[in-house]
């Protein structure tokens, strides 16, 4: 089960020039899923995928290898972006939807 | 993108979503499941139980009653500015129950738990608590918070939250001769046969079974069921605690506020 509230924490285990390597305190398949699909449409990342060490315990380790000069967090970055875009897109969508 | 509300009550919705993949759709449902909070009765105090049910057994029906939630005016216990273990007004709601069976049997309801504030009461007053005989009497108060359906069930606000593809259904009209074997063996009538064609019904109501294709007796089928890439009819239905629109509000809140979260702390790490 995931861990009961509190924020996320971000431990970084292993990084590299254009590797990257982190826990995710408290994140879940929810997330993370979601990133490793976002990174992977990026043409700059190499590798993306993430592993959940325990069932019970909520802390996934997110791996991401880059190509050539881009950095590894950089390309996170990207997607994180990209999928707040996608929310607020939503939002507005499902609003407008709901007013009809 | 684009969304259109398929159907929608008091507790349930059904859209239509065109434009997001399968980990977005499934990042909502699972905040839906696990991330809204919702109120549910967490700790009772009992103060006089002789009914037939031990303590535990009516704490824990206690639980499991859905209560009408106000999201905007409590707080998750654990973000709550009190830090208190036992709570405040801002993140507690009193619930209590007194009740005694002068003669004959009488059913303890939902319904006769009184809550401190009117708009945090449960959903049905028709829960069976427990069934007191003459003599017996049940008295106790109970505290709800507001809580995570990740931590427990009582504290998920939907029953069901699911989605599935968008169902495409071509029919080769020329290899078609409308013998109607897809149309009586289709389980959830999906197909019609109008005016010697078949044609499609409801949609939105295909599970993608594909027994309409086995029935089929041309070769190839005269029939072919697909599903689109990227639409997706998503289903939500609340178990009352909170409107359903607002859920699917909330989840979208959700996980922009754990999207933020990680993106602030990455920044961190950059410099």
């Amino acid at each position: 089960m995931e861990d009961g509230g509190g924020k996320m924490k971000v431990n970084v285990l292993n990084k590299t020039e254009n590797e990257l390597k982190i826990e995710l305190e408290g994140a879940g398949h929810t997330l993370c899923n979601l990133l490793q699909k976002k990174l992977l449409e990026d043409e700059t990342v190499d590798l993306a995928g993430y592993d959940i060490p325990h069932p019970l315990a909520s802390n996934p380790i997110l791996y991401v290898r880059t190509k050539g000069d881009v950095k590894p967090e950089e390309a996170l970055h990207r997607a994180v972006e990209k999928i707040l875009e996608l929310s607020k897109e939503f939002s507005k969508e499902l609003k407008k939807a709901l007013k009809t | 993108m684009e969304i259109k509300v398929l159907e929608k009550g008091d507790k349930n919705m059904r859209l239509l979503i065109k434009g997001v993949d399968t980990p977005f759709v499934n990042a909502l449902r699972r905040n839906a499941l696990a991330e809204v909070p919702c109120m549910a009765i967490d700790d009772v105090v009992i103060i006089e139980n002789s009914s037939v049910l031990q303590d535990e057994i009516v704490a824990h029906r206690l639980g499991l009653i859905p209560l009408k939630t106000d999201l905007d005016g409590y707080n998750l216990p654990e973000e709550c500015s009190c830090k208190s273990e036992f709570g405040c007004n801002l993140c507690r709601v009193t619930l209590t129950l007194d009740r005694e069976a002068k003669e004959g049997t009488v059913t303890v309801y939902s319904g006769e738990l009184v809550s401190e504030n009117p708009n945090i009461v449960p959903v049905s007053d028709k829960v069976p608590i427990t069934k007191l005989v003459k003599g017996q009497k049940l008295r106790l108060e109970a505290y709800a918070r507001l809580g995570k359906g990740k931590n427990h069930a009582k504290w998920q606000p939907v029953s069901t939250c699911t989605y599935k593809y968008l169902p495409q259904i071509k029919i080769d009209s020329k290899n078609c001769d409308a013998c109607g074997k897809c149309v009586e063996i289709c389980p959830r009538k999906v197909l019609e046969k109008s005016e010697g064609k078949i044609e499609i019904r409801d949609l939105p109501a295909c599970t993608l079974c594909q027994d309409c294709m086995d029935a089929c007796p041309k070769e190839p089928s005269a029939i072919e069921v697909g599903w689109e890439e990227n639409a997706f009819i998503f289903s939500l239905e609340s178990t009352g605690v909170l409107p359903p629109e607002r859920i699917m509000e909330e989840a979208v809140k959700i996980l922009e506020k754990q999207l933020k979260e990680l993106a602030s702390q990455i920044k961190v790490r950059k410099t």
